[in-house]
C-alpha cells in the first residue's frame, strides 16, 4: 500500500499531537527533577493548556469531512463535537483528580500522563473511520484507563475494578476484532467508507457480513454498557476513584458512542431487520435494567453507575434512529446533544461525590447525606439541579436532551421506543429523588468531608449554571450541531 | 408585555428573597411582593376585552426554531379567572403561613414564588412544549414544600405526588411531539403552537381504542385526570394534602388541581372533539363515581384535613362532569366551580391550619364544643362550610347548580347520581361541623393548661377577603361570568371546529363573530343526550 503523509494529514491530526506532547510535559519534568513530583497545580495547568490548544486546533483545522491517512481518519461534525465534549469531560475529570484524596499525591504526573494518553486515544476514536483505527483508538484509550484505575492507593475495590475492567474490556475488544475479521473477510476491506454503500445490501445477502457487523456492534455494547453487557459497570464505577469514574462515565462513553455512530451510519440496520430488532430490544432492556437496578442501590456512585447504564439505553435509541433515518444528521444531532447534556450532569454529580469523600476509602452512601442541605446549601442545590436534570425535568438541560432524542425517534416512527424511554424516565425519577429527599427532608449530620475543594467547586457551579442556562438556548445549539453534520 | 411580567415577576421575587440578607423581614417582604403581583394582575381585568373569544394580549417569539416551538402566551376568558385566582390566593397563603412556617422561611417563600410562576405559566402558555415546561416545573417547588415543611409521612406523600404526576405527563409529552409531526405533515412546517394544533384534523374511528385521535386523547386525558385528580388515580391527593403544610394544601387544592381541569378545557376537548364526545360517558362516569365515592369516604374520615381532601375529590368530580356535558351550562358551571373550589377549599385548609396551630391535632373526635370557645373561628368556619356544601347565596351553589343543569340536559342518568353528591356533601360537612363545634367539649377544647385563643387580627385579615369572595361570587356571578361568556360560548358552539384567533390590537369588536352557531350541532348534542 502506498502511503503518503502530507501536510494536510499532519494538520488534521495536530490536536492529537498537541495532546500527546502536552501529556509528556509533566512526566518529563518529573524525570528531570530526579523523580520528584512538581507542584500538582503546575501539572494540571500543563495538561489543561494542552487540552485548550488541542481544542483550538480541532476547531481551526477540523470539520468539513476531510479525511486523513488514506481515509483512516475523518474529520467532520461528529469528530468535532464529540471530541470537544470528550476533552471537556476529560479536563473536568482531571480537575477532580487534582483534588480528590484518592488520586492526588505522589504519582499525579503519571496519572495526568495516562489521562492525557487516554484522551489521545479518544480523539483517534472519534475520528476513526477504519475499523482497525477504531480498534487502535479503543485500546489506547482503555489501556491507559486500566492503569489509571489500578494505580489507586486504595487496595481492595480499585484493584478488583481494574482487573474486572481489564478482563471484560479485553473480551469486548476481542469480540470487536472478531467481527472486524468477518467484515474484512467478506468485503476485503476494513474501511467503513469503502463498504458503506453496499453495507445495507450485504447485510441482507451475506450472513458472514451480518455476523461481523453484529459482533462489532456487540463490542461497542460492552464499551458503552448496554444491558446485558453492563455487568462490569457498577463494580468498576464503584471501585474506581471517583474522578476516574467520572472520566469513564462521560468522556469514554461519549467517544465510544461516536464510534458506534460511525458504524451505524453504514445503514446496515436498514438492511437487516435482525440487527434492527436486536438493537431495539437491547435499548429497551438497558433502560429497564439500569433504572430498576438503580432503585435498589444505597451507594451513591453505584446508583449513578446504574443510571448511566440507563442513559446508555436512551442514547442507543438515538443511535438506532440515526441509523435508520433518511435524515441521519437529525438523529445524530440528537445523540450528540444528549451526550453533551448527560456529560455535564454526570460530571457534576460525580464532582460532588468526589468532594464529599473524606479519604480514598470513604464510600458515600445516599443515607449519609442527611442534613447535607443545611450544612452545604450551595452544593445541595447544585446536586439537586444535576439530579433533576438527569431525571429529565424541565427546564433543565436534561429535559431538552430527552426531548430532541425522542423527538427524532418519534419522527422516525419509533414511537414505541420513545414511549419506553418516557416510561423509564418516570421510573428513574424515583431514585433521582432519593438523594434530594435525604438531603433536604431528613435531619441528621451528613457523614461527609468538611473541607471544600476550590477547583472542583468552581467546576460544579459552572456545570450547574450551564445546565440551567443551556436549556433556554438549546434550540440554536441543537441547530448548530445539526448543521455541522450536514 | 403584561403577561410576561405577570408570569416572570414572581421568579424575580424568588431571586430577591433568595439573596435577601435579613431573615426577619422576609415574611413582610414576600407578602408585599405577592400583593404587588395581585394588583398587577388586576390590571389584566382592566385591559381584558370580555366581548370577544379571541386570544388577547398575545406575546409570541420564536424559541426553538428547528421545531417551531415558540414563547407563546395569551389569555382568554377561560384562563383569565384562573390567573386571578392564583394571584389572589398567594398573598392570602403567605399571610396564613405567618406563624405556621417557622423553619427555613426563606426557602419556603422562594418555593412559593417559583410555584406561582409555574402555575401562571401553565395557564397562559399557548405552545405545547412551553406549556409542558411550566407544567413540570410546578412539581418541583410543591415537592419541596410538602417534603420539607410537611407532616410525619411527608416523604412518602411527596414522592408519590411527584411520581404520579410525572407518570401521567410523560405520555402527554410523547403525544405532543407526535402532534408536532402531524402539523408538519399537514402544513409542511413543524409547529408546537396550540393554535396550529387546533387546526389539525385528526382521524377518529369510533368503537376501537386504537384510533389515532383516541390514543392521543387518552395520552392527554391521563395527564390531566391524574392532576384533577379523577377517581381511580386520585390516591396521591389525600396523602399529599394530609402531609402538606397549610400553605401547600391551599395552593395544591386551590390552584394546582385546576391545572388538570383547565387542561381538559383548553387541550383535550377542543383538540380531540370526536374522541371526547365518544368517551364522554367514561369521564362523566369517572366524575360521578368521584363525586359519590369522595363524599362517602370523606364522611368516615377521623382526620378533618383528610375529610376536606376527599371532599376535593368529590368537588373535582363535579367539574369533570360539567366539562363533559359539552353545553354552556356545564362548561360555565365547571369554570365557576374551579374558582369556587379554589376559594372555599383553600379557606377550609387555612381554617384547619389555624386550629391545628393551636391544638396540634386534626382528629375530629378530640374536638367538640368549639363553638363556645372560639366564636369568631366558628363563624368563619360555618360560612365556608356553607359555601362548600353549595348553599344558595354562596359561590358553591352557582357552580354546582350550573353543572347539574348542564348534566341533566346532556346525560340525565349521570345527573341523578351526581345530585346525591349534593346531599352527601351536606351530610359529611355538617356532621363534621356538628362534631367539632357543638356538643360536649372534647379533650383538646377543655384542656385547662392550653386555653384556646380566638382568631387574632392577622387571621381575621386572612379570612375576610375569602368570605367576601364567597358572597360576591354567590350573589353576583355575572360580575365574573361576563368575562368568560364569549370564550365559553365559543368553545361550546364550535367544539368540533374549535379555533382561536389572535386578537389584533385595535381591531377588537370586529372579530367577535368568528363562527356562527350551528344549530345542527346543538341538536345533535341534545339528541345524544336523549338516548
Amino acid at each position: 500500500m502506498n502511503m503518503n503523509i502530507g501536510l494536510s494529514d499532519i494538520l488534521l491530526v495536530s490536536p492529537m499531537l498537541a495532546l500527546f506532547l502536552a501529556s509528556l510535559v509533566p512526566i518529563t519534568a518529573k524525570v528531570l527533577r530526579g523523580n520528584r513530583e512538581q507542584n500538582p497545580i503546575i501539572t494540571l495547568s500543563q495538561a489543561l493548556i494542552g487540552v485548550v490548544i488541542a481544542v483550538g486546533l480541532m476547531i481551526v483545522f477540523g470539520g468539513a469531512g476531510k479525511t486523513a491517512f488514506n481515509n483512516g481518519l475523518i474529520f467532520d461534525g461528529v469528530t468535532q463535537w464529540m471530541g470537544i465534549i470528550a476533552l471537556f469531560a476529560a479536563s473536568a475529570s482531571m480537575v477532580m483528580m487534582y483534588e480528590n484524596p484518592a488520586t492526588t499525591g505522589k504519582q499525579f504526573s503519571e496519572l495526568i500522563f495516562l489521562a492525557m494518553s487516554s484522551a489521545v486515544g479518544m480523539l483517534i476514536l472519534v475520528s476513526a473511520v477504519d475499523l482497525l483505527m477504531v480498534f487502535i483508538g479503543l485500546e489506547m484509550m482503555s489501556l491507559s484507563l486500566y492503569l489509571m484505575i489500578a494505580m489507586s492507593h486504595e487496595e481492595k475495590l480499585s484493584k478488583e475494578a481494574a482487573l474486572k475492567y481489564f478482563i471484560l474490556g479485553s473480551f469486548a475488544s476481542a469480540l470487536f476484532l472478531y467481527g472486524v475479521a468477518f467484515i474484512f473477510g467478506t468485503t476485503g476491506n476494513t474501511n467503513i467508507l469503502a463498504f458503506m454503500d453496499q453495507a445495507s445490501e450485504l447485510v441482507q445477502t451475506n450472513r458472514l457480513f451480518m455476523f461481523g457487523m453484529a459482533f462489532v456492534i456487540l463490542g461497542f455494547c460492552f464499551k458503552v454498557s448496554i444491558a446485558p453487557f453492563h455487568a462490569w459497570t457498577p463494580d468498576v464505577y464503584q471501585g474506581s476513584p471517583t474522578p476516574h469514574t467520572a472520566f469513564m462515565a462521560t468522556a469514554v462513553k461519549a467517544v465510544s458512542f461516536a464510534a458506534f455512530l460511525r458504524v451505524i451510519a453504514t445503514r446496515s440496520l436498514v438492511g437487516s431487520d435482525h440487527l434492527f430488532d436486536m438493537l431495539q430490544w437491547l435499548a429497551v432492556i438497558t433502560m429497564i435494567v439500569g433504572n430498576t437496578a438503580a432503585i435498589l442501590q444505597n451507594n451513591f456512585k453505584r446508583m449513578i453507575a446504574y443510571s448511566s447504564v440507563a442513559h446508555s439505553g436512551y442514547i442507543l435509541v438515538g443511535v438506532i434512529t440515526a441509523g435508520v433515518s433518511d435524515d441521519a444528521a437529525f438523529g445524530a444531532a440528537g445523540v450528540i446533544f444528549y451526550i453533551l447534556s448527560y456529560a455535564l450532569m454526570t460530571l457534576g454529580a460525580f464532582a460532588i461525590a468526589s468532594m464529599l469523600e473524606k479519604s480514598e476509602n470513604h464510600i458515600v452512601n445516599i443515607d449519609d447525606l442527611a442534613g447535607f442541605a443545611k450544612q452545604r446549601p450551595m452544593l445541595a442545590l447544585c446536586m439537586t439541579i444535576f439530579l433533576l436534570s438527569l431525571a429529565g425535568i424541565p427546564p433543565a438541560l436534561g429535559f431538552f436532551g430527552k426531548f430532541y432524542l425522542f423527538n427524532a425517534a418519534i419522527g422516525e416512527g419509533l414511537l414505541w421506543l420513545a414511549i419506553w424511554g418516557m416510561v423509564n424516565s418516570v421510573i428513574s425519577v424515583y431514585y433521582y429523588l432519593r438523594p434530594i429527599v435525604v438531603m433536604y427532608m431528613k435531619d441528621g449530620n451528613a457523614d461527609i468531608a468538611e473541607h471544600s475543594l476550590n477547583a472542583t467547586t468552581v467546576m460544579v457551579v459552572v456545570t450547574a449554571l450551564a445546565i440551567i442556562f443551556m436549556g433556554f438556548v438549546s434550540g440554536p445549539l441543537f441547530s448548530a450541531i445539526e448543521n455541522s453534520l450536514l | 408585555m403584561i403577561l410576561s411580567t405577570i408570569v416572570f415577576l414572581p421568579l424575580v421575587f424568588a431571586l430577591i428573597i433568595a439573596v435577601w440578607p435579613n431573615a426577619r423581614t422576609i415574611r413582610p417582604l414576600a407578602l408585599g411582593f405577592a400583593v404587588i403581583e395581585f394588583i398587577l394582575s388586576l390590571a389584566l381585568l382592566q385591559q381584558f376585552d370580555p366581548s370577544t373569544s379571541n386570544l388577547q394580549m398575545v406575546e409570541r417569539y420564536m424559541w426553538i426554531e428547528r421545531f417551531g416551538i415558540s414563547y407563546f402566551m395569551g389569555i382568554d376568558g377561560i384562563s383569565l379567572w384562573l390567573i386571578l385566582l392564583t394571584t389572589f390566593l398567594t398573598p392570602i397563603t403567605i399571610l396564613a403561613s405567618w406563624t405556621s412556617i417557622s423553619e427555613r422561611v426563606k426557602g419556603f417563600h422562594v418555593c412559593m414564588f417559583i410555584l406561582q410562576t409555574a402555575m401562571l405559566g401553565t395557564f397562559l402558555a399557548m405552545d405545547a412544549i412551553f406549556f409542558y415546561v411550566f407544567w413540570e416545573l410546578s412539581l418541583i417547588p410543591m415537592y419541596f414544600m410538602v417534603g420539607i415543611w410537611g407532616g410525619s409521612r411527608r416523604i412518602y406523600a411527596t414522592v408519590k405526588f411527584f411520581i404520579y404526576t410525572m407518570a401521567g405527563s410523560v405520555l402527554m409529552l410523547v403525544a405532543m411531539i407526535y402532534m408536532m409531526y402531524l402539523t408538519q405533515e399537514t402544513t409542511g412546517q413543524m409547529s408546537a403552537s396550540l393554535l396550529d394544533f387546533y387546526k389539525l384534523q385528526i382521524p377518529f374511528v369510533g368503537g376501537t381504542f386504537f384510533s389515532l385521535q383516541t390514543l392521543l386523547f387518552f395520552a392527554f386525558a391521563l395527564a390531566f385526570a391524574i392532576k384533577v385528580p379523577a377517581f381511580p388515580v386520585h390516591t396521591w391527593l389525600p396523602d399529599a394534602h394530609v402531609e402538606a403544610p397549610t400553605p401547600g394544601s391551599v395552593i395544591l387544592a386551590g390552584v394546582m388541581l385546576k391545572m388538570g381541569t383547565y387542561g381538559f378545557m383548553r387541550w383535550v376537548i377542543p383538540l380531540f372533539p370526536e374522541a371526547s364526545e365518544y368517551w364522554a360517558w367514561l369521564f362523566m362516569l369517572i366524575g360521578t363515581v368521584g363525586i359519590v365515592y369522595g363524599a362517602l369516604v370523606a364522611m368516615v374520615q377521623p382526620d378533618v384535613k383528610k375529610l376536606v381532601a376527599y371532599s376535593s375529590v368529590s368537588h373535582m368530580g363535579y367539574i369533570l362532569l360539567g366539562l363533559f356535558a359539552f353545553n354552556a351550562y356545564g362548561m360555565t358551571g365547571s369554570l365557576y366551580q374551579m374558582l369556587n373550589h379554589g376559594i372555599s377549599t383553600g379557606a377550609l385548609f387555612i381554617l384547619i391550619g389555624m386550629i391545628y396551630e393551636r391544638t396540634h391535632s386534626r382528629e375530629i373526635s378530640k374536638y367538640g364544643g368549639l363553638a363556645g370557645v372560639l366564636p369568631l373561628f366558628t363563624i368563619f368556619f360555618f360560612i365556608i362550610t356553607l359555601s362548600s356544601i353549595a348553599v344558595p347565596m354562596t359561590n358553591g351553589f352557582v357552580g354546582e347548580f350550573f353543572i347539574l343543569m348542564g348534566t341533566f340536559q346532556a346525560q340525565p342518568v349521570f345527573a341523578y347520581f351526581a345530585v346525591t353528591g349534593v346531599v352527601l356533601g351536606a351530610v359529611y360537612m355538617l356532621w363534621m361541623f356538628k362534631r367539632v363545634f357543638f356538643g360536649e367539649q372534647g379533650e383538646l377544647v377543655k384542656d385547662e393548661h392550653h386555653p384556646l385563643h380566638d382568631l387574632n387580627a392577622r387571621e381575621i385579615a386572612v379570612m375576610i377577603p375569602l368570605v367576601i369572595m364567597v358572597f360576591w361570587m354567590g350573589l353576583f356571578p355575572n360580575n365574573f361570568l361576563n368575562y368568560s361568556k364569549a370564550s365559553i360560548d365559543h368553545l361550546v358552539n364550535n367544539k368540533n371546529t374549535y379555533n382561536l384567533t389572535i386578537n389584533q390590537p385595535g381591531a377588537t369588536a370586529t372579530a367577535t363573530a368568528t363562527a356562527p352557531t350551528t344549530p345542527e350541532q346543538s341538536t345533535a348534542a341534545a339528541a345524544q343526550g336523549d338516548k
